[in-house]
């Protein structure tokens, strides 16, 4: 059975010696991110995330269903994840491994049990009617790191994204198109953000950010840190691998709270630049006579 | 020698005018180019067509993502198992193993053989490839029992991945006018001359899109690899690459 | 279930009377099974598991299990730990069963078995097999410190050579996720009602030493919560593996006197640390 290539003995020595000497094979610092690209799509909750090679699409969308009867004052939110044989020939569709596990754990974690959406907001009629959103994470290209750039993904397309706008008059519930009364943003609470670190060296004590594929296959253990921007940590994950020390992890995550701000302040000025973007001047822009085409 | 730069898509008709017509020597097809007899020769890959009138052939140079293996190719293997008469190695992710006996380096024989751990980088030859059987390779030339460059890849290095064709150009006799990749000449170049770096290294290019630089200096080895992804990924001309080998020289110092 | 803790800032006692820096009651055996390779027993506190351990040997068919992997290392040069979890339909309270393919066990599964893996010396028995099957009895908090704790005590009764003993144990803090309050104070060892009400954290460290194997914190706190919360954690972790280290000396020495293993070459071993 063919199957992925490891990396050789001489790429694995050279990646440890490298960073060693504090080198990274691109020329990265060892805690620089590589260049993060952020952009919307046309449609309302479509973000697309690029960290170098490695890129995420996230797509949210929401439908109105009948909640679950333990929770009938809740609406209903999930992530699923896809990682198809687009980004891996490892990867196979309707097989989930260990990486896509592990993911779709992290970000349901990261996002949803940290309470990041108001789950109560989604309610409608209490018991029988509430908005399901769904957040579908797809990777496109996979160079290493897929856990950040997935949670920027679906934290920014749940920002970016709209929900129809309802009202209820004598038990009738309307959902309104677009046209009709503009879509209502979903009710956000915080935006959590992952950082993870991965570990090199027999003791663990080298600590890099944004591992490439290649990084990733070479390292001996990695830590995801969840924050958001006013502090608080959302999850922690270091499972298993080498033992690194405990102040070691302390100083990560002191890190990654400074890198959790920094992706919060870039997702609060790509929004603002899209809400600009959309902005064609209002009500009398739209009943203009004149045509695009 | 080629004479036009010609982009053809599968299926085309070319052109009679410019298939090469020699007195003696018979026509040779390289690769993406099908004969249809009688007289039809018909592209079936998209890429740039390439005559050589001298030599009596055509071929189209292409750039695609997977490997085949084909005959007297140089390429860099990764050894993943051994067993008591080859090595089974990979040429490139999710493809069958290529076999390298062991025998087949120099001086090998059946007491005296180099031991490759899995994982061991080789840069060998390919001797067989066929599409129903898994591929052969070679560390030793079959005509002078000399190594000849080939054999394992030992010393402090690293592989870095190029597109095929960017590695082609690369093996290419004089990359430099025929190619135009000058990157490793720039940067080994003396130091003051038209831009050179002045840094001592040494690669190996693999035809399935992977060369090994090797160095001492762990940051000459890195600075070769980014300029070889570099000039690959945005597809610099010779002037680009001056300007990125300038600014990578640079941040070294 | 609101968990009163303005009782705790009265007397500084937790719900089931504990202070802030004890644990529960530890009990432990090895030696459970007599056809395993290893097993173990360990309760902490409500928490039951067992834990059977065979291999190293030749990998079996492979399982469709997905997660059940892990830390294999590359090629098949290093053992590979296998670990499967189950967790009884009566374990808990909502009496719910858990299915194979529950993503939570996949990641208590792939969790312990990277842990384990970078204690053990898997690079020993190279193209094998270590088998952990972890069953989960009775849950009141601190699950995957139980399940780590029982796994590297059956590890240690299969005899398989490891650095040092893998112990974990769980820690809290009484302040919720929005009260920046200061006076709040770390616990250690969570059951079930604090872990549903506090934040808190699962630590696993290697030996004596303050390297950390496991950390997994999946509630929200402060950043300045977490030093506090890991040093009780890793402090804990040091108790746990002093614990675990009295009950595989005192099965040894009772399997001397017992006869099970020869005096002369046992004893000696015993007493070298």
């Amino acid at each position: 059975m063919p199957r992925e290539a490891e990396p050789s003995l001489s790429e694995r020595q050279f990646v440890l010696q490298a960073l060693q000497e504090n080198l990274r094979l691109d020329g990265r610092e060892l805690d620089q991110y590589r260049p993060l690209e952020l952009s919307f799509g046309d449609q309302y909750g479509v973000a697309d995330v690029t960290f170098g090679r490695t890129r995420v699409l996230a797509k949210a969308s929401a439908e109105v269903t009948v909640p679950y009867a333990d929770r009938p004052l809740d609406g209903i939110f999930n992530i699923a994840t896809e990682l198809s044989p687009m980004a891996s020939p490892a990867f196979e569709v309707n097989r989930p491994t260990e990486t896509e596990i592990l993911l779709s754990r992290l970000l349901e974690k990261t996002v949803r049990r940290s309470g990041a959406l108001d789950t109560e907001s989604l309610c409608l009629v209490a018991g029988q009617k509430c908005w399901s959103v769904r957040v579908d994470v797809h990777v496109l290209s996979h160079d290493g790191n897929l856990i950040d750039a997935a949670c920027l993904a679906v934290v920014a397309a749940l920002r970016h994204f709209r929900k129809p706008d309802t009202s209820i008059e004598g038990g009738v519930l309307t959902v309104y198109t677009a046209a009709e009364r503009e879509a209502v943003p979903l009710s956000w609470l915080h935006s959590p953000f992952c950082v993870t670190w991965s570990f090199f060296g027999d003791e663990g004590e080298t600590a890099v950010l944004d591992a490439t594929r290649l990084e990733e296959q070479v390292r001996v253990a990695s830590c995801t840190v969840s924050l958001n921007k006013h502090g608080e940590i959302c999850q922690i994950a270091k499972l298993g691998g080498v033992p690194v020390d405990a102040v070691a992890l302390l100083q990560c995550t002191a890190v990654a709270l400074t890198k959790v701000k920094e992706f919060s302040e870039l997702v609060d000025k790509k929004l603002a630049e899209d809400v600009k973007k959309r902005d064609k001047g209002g009500f009398m822009a739209e009943l203009s006579a004149e045509n695009e085409r | 020698m080629e004479t036009e730069r010609l982009i053809v898509l599968p299926g085309e008709t070319i052109d009679p005018s410019l298939i090469p017509s020699h007195q003696k020597l018979p026509l040779r097809l390289g690769p993406g180019l099908r004969h249809i007899p009688p007289s039809d020769i018909v592209p079936t890959v998209a890429g740039q067509l390439i005559t050589n009138p001298a030599r009596n052939s055509m071929w189209i140079e292409y750039n695609s993502q997977r490997y085949i293996p084909s005959t007297s190719d140089l390429i860099l293997a990764t050894v993943t198992r051994a067993t008591p008469d080859a090595y089974l190695c990979t040429l490139s992710p999710y493809t069958p193993p290529a076999t390298l006996p062991t025998l087949s380096f120099e001086g090998a024989t059946k007491k005296t053989r180099p031991i490759l751990t899995p994982g061991a980088l080789v840069y060998a030859r390919v001797t067989l490839a066929n599409r129903h059987m898994d591929p052969e390779l070679e560390c030793v030339s079959a005509a002078t029992g000399k190594a000849e460059g080939l054999g394992p890849l030992a010393g402090p290095g690293c592989v870095f991945d190029v597109s095929l064709g960017f590695a082609r150009r690369l093996l290419m006799a004089r990359s430099r006018e025929e190619g135009g990749v000058g990157v490793l000449e720039m940067l080994g170049g003396e130091e003051g001359a038209a831009g050179g770096g002045g840094l001592a290294f040494e690669t190996a290019v693999g035809r399935n899109g992977r060369v090994w630089v090797g160095s001492e200096s762990a940051r000459t080895v890195v600075v070769v690899g980014r300029a070889l992804q570099e000039t690959d990924r945005a597809g610099l001309g010779i002037e680009g690459q001056r300007k990125l080998v300038k600014r990578l020289v640079r941040e070294v110092r | 279930m609101p968990l009163d803790t303005s009782a705790y800032n009265l007397a500084l006692l937790r719900v089931d009377g504990r202070r802030w820096n004890e644990l529960r009651r530890v009990h432990a055996q090895i030696r459970t099974q007599a056809a395993a390779d290893g097993s173990s027993y360990l309760e902490m506190g409500h928490t039951k598991v067992m834990c059977v351990v065979t291999g190293p040997s030749e990998p079996g068919p492979r399982r469709g299990g997905a997660g059940a992997g892990g830390g294999g290392g590359s090629g098949g040069k290093d053992a590979e730990v296998a670990v499967s979890i189950v967790i009884a339909g009566f374990s808990s309270v909502d009496r719910k069963r858990h299915g194979k393919g529950d993503k939570r066990t996949l990641e208590l599964q792939s969790t312990v078995s990277n842990a384990l893996s970078a204690s053990l010396h898997t690079h020993l028995f190279p193209h094998s097999q270590i088998n952990i099957s972890l069953h989960v009895l009775s849950q009141d908090g601190s699950l995957l410190a139980a399940l780590i704790n029982a796994a590297t005590l059956a590890c240690v009764d299969a005899g398989i050579p490891m650095t040092d003993y893998v112990a974990a144990c769980t820690a809290g803090s009484t302040s919720t996720y929005a009260a920046n309050d200061e006076a709040a104070d770390p616990l250690l060892d969570l059951n079930h009602q604090e872990e549903q009400e506090l934040p808190g954290l699962t630590v696993a460290t290697l030996g004596n030493s303050d390297r950390v194997a496991v950390l997994v914190c999946e509630s929200r706190v402060q950043v300045g919560r977490l030093e506090g919360m890991l040093a009780v954690g890793v402090d804990g972790c040091k108790q746990m593996r002093e614990i675990l280290d009295r009950v595989v000396r005192e099965k040894g020495q009772r399997m001397i006197q017992e006869g099970t293993v020869e005096r002369g070459v046992g004893l000696n071993d015993m007493d070298v640390d």
